[in-house]
């Protein structure tokens, strides 16, 4: 294995060198062909000959209590005692050797396909609802890559299975480059466009959608334990949801052509699955040693979270921002693929049941992302980028044979939004009142709208205080740990409170870091509201 | 009217922008990435006071080493994921090169007994230790302050573990050339866990690393294991082991050592910008320097007791202690 490794290492390394020389024709190709080197007797040992020594590591501490080596609170091992740890069995394996060569191949394509491209005109001849999802992807993303590395690295620290910490070193390396790739490329967009500023900073502000991205990615990862982390992180989160975000987007971005963040989400998918494998092994230790009900708590809190972010980041990306024409599935579909398909297949073959808001999760396939992106289009001076509304003649069409019943409920609200466009009056477009957030998702509480209204707060009174959620999956996970969520407030909440001083739109921009040139607007200019308005006059 | 200024586009990231300067590659992609560090008060987007929140507000925000911008810091290398990679997987090409070439010129069977005994007592137990380092860099990645330092320690937790895994690599490639040669017990890649736990070799170097990594405060934390265990286990293992080697015919674990040593290099360089950095806030040198009280004895008693077990090696113990004094005071302590 190694000795062909090495080999073909070698061959890597010259094809490396000629891609970063260029393109500068046949005679240096011819060079490298002489260059192969001289085929030999290896003597290598086989990776599987030493990699049981390299994860076995494990002692017992005697200078420090175990307890001290491996406190509670960041490794939360549930109380399965290190020995039954040992067992732990990463099903895929790697080296170091072979891991710094295959990154090392994957980031000179990632990069180079990048270089070829700088040179083409996809960015400035992108629809302009193609330019936006990759500001929210880049701003939702990036960052929150990097936070995963700190989470990986607790693993790899805290974690009590030496296989695990190895290969959550890897993991930490993997989100390291996540997080460099998915800088490196909005920057080169940054002189084009100021709000791919946001690829970098709205992490670091009080945007609501950042919040609500710190608040998952936080209580996904951030602020969890090592044995949470392998479940919550990389089973549910990464297993499940992040394919959505990266293989459904990938193929979308293909068909829009622009390959550059085609590859480049591709290559990081490459990654996550094999470091979301950290979490299947963690589990059957978890099961084997009889604690089933906790693991299944974590997997029910992690898929509920998950699909919340990803309803809102992905869904209104595949079903309006993406142009109609190069859309390869709906949201839905690829969620029924993904989610119930697949996912579901892992759950059960672990010996995991279903989560128990199973059928009512796949019921929000439905309706939840609609929703969502009426919030994001009606508040769109909030956001880091310009949503596109979507809903052309044509993409009702195509929204009603998704969805059908479409037009009758979320289509009966933008009606009104259109007429009022239609007619001259984009200041009735905005928003006069504050939404009610939701204290788990600190996303505005939203559902259908129209002839089938079902919009409904689920609050809970907890010490005194009155929270609000957007469903009784949300609900649920705060009655789980309430001390992790109590002190928490939204940024209405904070509005309310007199936090966010003017106490009016311009006060809540300023509090979001969101500046004229940065605050987002339609996408198209509402140049898609010609349609109707010609519809109109033909019919006048 | 006042209405604001619309935001123009900008060349770079605006927190880069205002310095007039174009940025490198590794600001770009390095530079104030942590959130948790915005808000004192509360690290997570969630309960300020629960479990979580609270050791990230005790051993990061409330450690008595203090800097107004610790994201102010560059790593002197500045490396980046995409060089790194590029740097070890050549770094690999050579040592998996040299593991190849030994192995075929039938270098093991070369080995004298007794030096092979002094391998399976003083070389591959080793694995523990590099395993506790790497550990311990991944504790600090989580903990530092700013993404410039946690990026460090993210690179320098890889290194460890491409330490531990040569050290894997030669305890096999020992135990099938050696397998019934009188060598149970204490054999390669069998009697390594013992001898890590009780042998008098590796006592200190474990009471080292066993507090060090029991310690949560990310600057003593840091000043445990990247001022003193670190260059305990660089002076006494891979320099005192590496000189051993080469005077018992083992140019293979020499030559080994010293590729790890590139990294050590590459850690002191950019733990002494950092170190440089601390001292430039006034409240900083007491800190460091008490931490160091306490710490140094410990790593100097390590590598006292290890290099006592190298053979062919006049007081390899007082120059390791020597030599990480040495470097500590090149970085100003």
């Amino acid at each position: 294995m190694l000795q062909s490794k090495i080999r073909q290492r070698r061959m890597a390394v010259a094809f490396i060198l000629l891609i970063e020389r260029g393109d500068d024709g046949s005679s240096q190709i011819g060079a490298e062909k002489n260059d192969k080197p001289e085929e030999h007797a290896m003597a290598l040992l086989d990776r599987s000959e030493w990699y049981d020594l390299a994860r076995s590591t494990n002692w017992t501490p005697t200078f420090v209590t175990d307890e001290d080596l491996f406190p509670d609170v960041m490794t939360g091992a549930q109380g399965v005692p290190a020995e039954k740890w040992e067992v732990y069995d990463e099903p895929y394996k790697t080296s170091f050797p072979e891991y710094v060569s295959i990154q090392r191949e994957k980031d000179a394509g990632a990069y180079s396909v990048k270089a070829a491209l700088q040179r083409s005109r996809i960015f400035d001849d992108a629809d302009p609802g193609w330019r936006s999802i990759l500001k929210s992807h880049y701003g939702a993303i990036a960052l929150g890559e990097y936070a995963a590395m700190s989470a990986e690295a607790r693993m790899a620290r805290f974690g009590r299975a030496p296989g695990m910490r190895n290969m959550a070193t890897f993991g930490m390396m993997d989100e390291n480059r996540h997080a460099q790739l998915q800088l490196f490329f909005p920057h080169e967009y940054c002189p084009k466009d100021r709000q791919f500023d946001w690829g970098h900073k709205a992490y670091h502000t009080n945007e609501w959608a950042a919040i609500a991205a710190r608040h998952a990615f936080d209580d996904l990862f951030m602020a969890r334990s090592a044995t949470d982390i392998a479940v919550m992180l990389t089973f549910a989160f990464e297993t499940g949801f992040t394919n959505m975000q990266f293989l459904g987007l990938a193929a979308d971005a293909a068909e829009a052509g622009d390959y550059t963040f085609s590859s480049l989400i591709s290559s990081i998918q490459t990654d996550e699955s094999r470091h979301a494998q950290i979490g299947g092994p963690a589990l059957q230790v978890l099961i084997a040693n009889g604690r089933k009900a906790e693991a299944q708590k974590l997997v029910d809190v992690a898929i509920g979270r998950a699909w919340r972010i990803f309803c809102i980041l992905t869904g209104p990306s595949m079903d309006y921002n993406t142009p109609l024409a190069h859309r390869k599935q709906s949201f839905k579909e690829f969620m029924q693929e993904w989610i119930v398909g697949q996912f579901e297949r892992a759950l059960i073959d672990l010996g995991l049941d279903l989560p128990w808001y199973w059928d009512k999760m796949i019921a929000e396939f439905d309706y939840q992302h609609h929703a969502y992106q009426m919030g994001l289009w009606f508040w769109r001076p909030t956001l880091w980028w310009n949503p596109a509304a979507g809903v052309t003649p044509d993409c009702r069409d195509w929204l009603e044979e998704k969805y059908p019943g479409w037009n009758d409920t979320f289509g009966k609200a933008w009606d009104v939004i259109i007429d009022n466009l239609a007619a001259g009056h984009p200041e009735r477009t905005f928003p006069q009142t504050l939404p009610i957030v939701c204290n788990m998702s600190q996303i505005p509480i939203c559902a259908v709208p129209g002839n089938r209204w079902n919009v409904k707060d689920y609050p809970l009174d907890y010490e005194g205080r009155l929270y609000h959620f957007n469903s009784e999956i949300d609900r649920w996970i705060f009655e789980q740990e309430p001390q992790r969520y109590r002190g928490h407030m939204t940024v209405v909440d904070r509005f309310l409170a007199g936090q966010i001083q003017p106490a009016d739109l311009s006060g809540a921009l300023a509090y979001m870091g969101l500046q004229p040139g940065e605050s987002g607007d339609d996408a198209h200019g509402y140049a898609w509201v010609e349609a109707y308005r010609n519809r109109r006059m033909a019919a006048e | 009217m006042n209405q604001p200024a619309i935001a123009q586009p900008l060349k770079t990231w605006s927190h880069l922008a205002a310095r007039r300067r174009k940025p490198s590659e590794y600001e770009i992609v390095s530079t104030n990435l942590h959130y948790t560090t915005d808000r004192p008060d509360a690290p997570f987007e969630l309960d300020p006071d629960f479990p979580p929140a609270q050791w990230f507000k005790t051993h990061r925000n409330a450690s008595p080493l203090k800097h107004a911008d610790w994201n102010a810091f560059r790593d002197p290398d500045e490396m980046v994921y995409r060089t790194y990679n590029m740097l070890q997987d050549g770094q690999e090409n050579y040592v998996f090169g040299l593991l190849d070439q030994f192995s075929e010129r039938g270098h093991d069977a070369m080995l004298e007994r007794a030096w092979v005994r002094h391998l399976a007592h003083i070389y591959t137990p080793a694995r523990y230790l590099f395993h506790a380092l790497q550990m311990g860099s991944a504790y600090l990645c989580q903990m530092a302050p700013a993404s410039t330092i946690s990026n460090a320690a993210t690179y320098q937790t890889a290194d460890s573990l491409r330490w531990l895994t040569h050290t894997a690599y030669r305890t096999a490639e020992l135990a099938k050339r050696f397998e019934g040669q009188g060598f149970e017990g204490q054999g390669f890649g069998t009697g390594e866990r013992a001898v890590w736990e009780t042998d008098p070799a590796w006592q200190g170097l474990r009471e080292l690393v066993e507090r060090g990594l029991a310690t949560y405060d990310w600057g003593e934390h840091f000043v445990a294991m990247n001022l003193v265990a670190r260059p305990a286990v660089e002076e006494a293992v891979l320099r005192g082991l590496g000189q051993a080697a080469r005077h018992n015919g083992d140019t293979l674990l020499a030559l080994l050592c010293d590729a790890q040593l590139v990294d050590a290099d590459r850690h002191r360089r950019w733990t002494g910008a950092l170190v440089k950095m601390m001292l430039d806030s006034a409240g900083n040198r007491p800190v460091l320097e008490g931490w160091l009280a306490k710490w140094a004895p410990l790593g100097d008693a390590a590598m006292e007791a290890y290099s006592a077990h190298l053979p062919d090696a006049r007081d390899a113990g007082g120059l390791a202690r020597d030599a990480a004094g040495a470097y500590r005071q090149s970085i100003g302590l």
